[in-house]
């Protein structure tokens, strides 16, 4: 929806959101900010990400993208509640998330994790039933409204000839399409998906993208995603967001996001960039190393690029 | 259950979508567990010091006087009669049941309903708890290996029964309460240990092994102090599990809290469910997993107690049952828990008959049994399906 609003930076986007939660009554454009996050994971020391402030605009699909261990899937959990921050708050409509029941919570934001495991003797219809789950008390049976967005979910997500089938007899695509559908049958306003694309073939890949795209065109629904392929968050994404070193490098529309300067700091890769009607298309050179050419870049550096880009 | 329909039309054809979606093999499984309890329980009271043939015994069990005779069941179930005098006075609850003695009735009749039946009952009722019991523990923990007795209930059952019996035999006539307490009080010290920022299954494994090394160290040295060979006898019978001698009174001790737990585990097969998807998407479907997993863990630990305090601890059932079922129903617990209910107390009361029976007139402890016949089971359980163990 947002292709074409004017180029928003950081700032101007929490403004934005703040007057959206200025009014809770607007159901359908939900909002997620993480602000200030410190995230460290209970096994670790020292943050993974120290103090960063990220918003998912409202009724858009926000793509996190970085190098292995950037920390694009921790700030997802960080973002999605599942790794509580030592500093910092994550703010669900307006609200913080860690003064909200788990139910509520998860009655609004969805989150799709990387690796999701299931017994293998379950049929996929009942895989999707359990999104339901923070819709129903503890005595309650399937409801109507169940049913229909139990639905709706497999229709979205396309894998209505799966229905009866038994996970465990799923290839990996087919799998994943079946988790897509259980997370949309949670049938909540903000959806985090952490790497839904990685390990399946061009197909499926494909087919994840296109319920994206979907969600995003004709729903408001307010998307985050972790990608792994900066193509096709670039394609699929509203907005971009950049991550190395558990700091955000960049922000913004993926056509200024997506450059050789930001592929060269970010991802320690020459590349060159062209532009084309599926966004911006990225031909990868060779591998960057330390010290190469690094001085002429960092001389270069823009004035909202912190200093901290320097690969040590 | 809430339903949004109000219609009866509606409700009917709710109620045939229902049993249409009942699974063949999970109907089948619980017919067949209810002949196999029927079957052991003819022969357990067709056989014994005072024989009686099978026809003989078939007829006392349905006798007409005994089962519509409301007096019976109230002094079987209750152990008294029901004082109607106070039933509307609060205050005077305490001599609520007067005591009252059987009526008359044949010398058949008599034995198969006072001595022999219960024995069938009590095994219905702890194999159900045993098998529900290791089901749930196998949710919880996600580990094939589970049983009721994983996180400690076992070890420290088995220690408080070596204490009441070695060193505080004043208390006897309390091991029933004391063993299921000691059983829970272990738990809760597992859970404890395994207590850091929250649990993980990995952890309570852990602190149930450690526990359990440590209170079976200490069992085990209570033997040792043990000067008569009745109160080794007697500790044995109670530590690998017995129904001998078991009663009404055992009957009447172990229902409540059997209906409680069975109550309780059917009404929460769905939790399991999402547990069984994992931690992180159970939590991410806004479950409080900490607090699901303690409170499944607390019925399951209510439903071994019950049946320790009335059969002591038997072994292998609770591990078996849950396979057997899965094998047969699939993994899904609103089937597993169901099956689970019927084919446990299949198992216990076949084991009994051979407990009982096998080496006439000598009675071997059910736990015994269990285990020789189980083992080999298992054994060809996992011989036979590739995918044996997985949840």
């Amino acid at each position: 929806m947002s292709r074409n609003q004017p180029r928003t930076n950081g700032t101007d986007a929490e403004s934005t959101n703040g007057a959206v939660t200025g009014s809770p009554s607007n159901q359908s454009e939900a909002s997620l900010t993480g602000e200030g996050l410190v995230l460290t994971y209970p096994s670790g020391d020292s943050p993974i990400i120290d103090d960063e402030t990220i918003t998912a605009e409202p009724g858009a699909v926000t793509a996190l993208v970085g190098p292995n261990g950037s920390g694009k899937s921790t700030l997802l959990k960080g973002l999605a509640n599942q790794l509580t921050p030592e500093a910092g708050s994550v703010l669900l409509d307006g609200q913080d998330i860690q003064t909200l029941d788990t139910k509520a919570i998860a009655r609004k934001l969805g989150l799709l994790s990387q690796e999701s495991t299931s017994p293998n003797s379950i049929t996929v219809e009942d895989l999707v039933y359990h999104g339901r789950y923070p819709h129903r008390g503890f005595f309650d049976s399937v409801t109507e409204e169940d049913e229909a967005a139990v639905e709706r979910a497999i229709d979205l997500a396309g894998c209505g000839h799966l229905r009866d089938r038994e996970v465990g007899s799923l290839s990996g695509g087919q799998k994943q399409l079946a988790w897509i559908a259980m997370v949309l049958a949670q049938d909540t306003d903000v959806l985090l998906l952490d790497e839904p694309t990685t390990f399946l073939d061009l197909h499926h890949q494909l087919e994840v993208m296109e319920i994206i795209e979907t969600l995003r065109d004709e729903s408001d629904i307010t998307i985050v995603v972790v990608l792994h392929d900066i193509e096709q968050a670039a394609r699929l994404a509203d907005r971009m967001v950049a991550l190395k070193d558990g700091e955000i490098q960049a922000r913004g529309q993926p056509e200024d996001v997506v450059t050789e300067r930001l592929l060269a700091d970010v991802f320690e890769i020459e590349a060159e960039v062209s532009v084309t009607p599926h966004g911006p298309r990225i031909n990868p050179i060779r591998a960057r190393h330390d010290g190469d050419e690094h001085a002429v870049d960092d001389d270069s550096t823009g004035a909202e690029r912190p200093e901290e880009v320097v690969a040590e | 259950m809430v339903s949004r329909s109000t219609g009866v039309t509606d409700a009917w054809s709710r109620a045939l979508n229902w049993l249409s979606g009942v699974d063949a093999s999970l109907l089948g499984l619980c017919l067949a567990s209810i002949g196999v309890v029927f079957a052991g329980g003819l022969v357990q009271v067709s056989f014994g010091a005072y024989s009686m043939t099978i026809v003989e015994a078939w007829q006392a069990v349905f006798d007409p006087q005994v089962l519509f005779d409301l007096e019976v069941w109230q002094v079987l179930l209750l152990g008294g009669q029901v004082n109607t005098d106070v039933l509307l006075n609060p205050l005077a609850w305490d001599s609520l049941i007067v005591d009252a003695s059987l009526p008359e009735m044949s010398k058949q009749s008599l034995i198969v309903w006072n001595i022999r039946l219960p024995r069938v009952l009590v095994g219905v009722l702890v194999g159900m708890n045993l098998a529900v019991s290791g089901a749930i523990f196998q949710a919880v923990t996600r580990n094939e290996l589970a049983s009721p007795f994983i996180l400690g209930v076992s070890s420290g059952a088995g220690l408080m029964i070596l204490l009441t019996l070695v060193v505080f035999s004043g208390l006897s006539t309390l091991l029933p309460l004391i063993a299921s307490t000691g059983g829970a009080v272990a738990f809760l010290i597992v859970y404890a240990i395994a207590w850091k920022n929250g649990t993980s299954p990995v952890r309570l494994v852990l602190a149930g092994v450690i526990v359990s090394t440590v209170f079976g160290s200490l069992q085990t040295a209570m033997f040792f102090f043990a000067d008569d060979i009745g109160i080794v006898q007697s500790a044995i019978a109670w530590t690998t599990g017995s129904l001998t001698g078991t009663d009404w009174e055992q009957v009447r001790m172990a229902l409540p809290w059997t209906v409680v737990a069975m109550g309780l585990s059917l009404f929460s097969s769905r939790q399991l469910n999402v547990l069984l998807l994992g931690e992180n998407t159970a939590k991410s479907l806004g479950m409080s997993v900490e607090k699901v997993r303690f409170a499944l863990s607390g019925v399951a630990v209510l439903a071994a107690s019950a049946s320790i305090a009335v059969a002591g601890i038997v072994g292998f059932i609770g591990l078996i049952v849950p396979h057997m079922v899965r094998n047969i129903v699939g993994s899904d617990y609103r089937k597993l828990v169901v099956g689970c209910v019927f084919a446990g107390p299949a198992l216990m009361v076949g084991a009994d008959v051979g407990a009982r029976l096998a080496l006439n007139p000598t009675q071997i402890p059910v736990g015994i049994v269990t285990g020789l016949v189980g083992g080999p089971y298992f054994l060809y359980l996992m011989r036979k399906q590739q995918q044996m163990g997985e949840i």
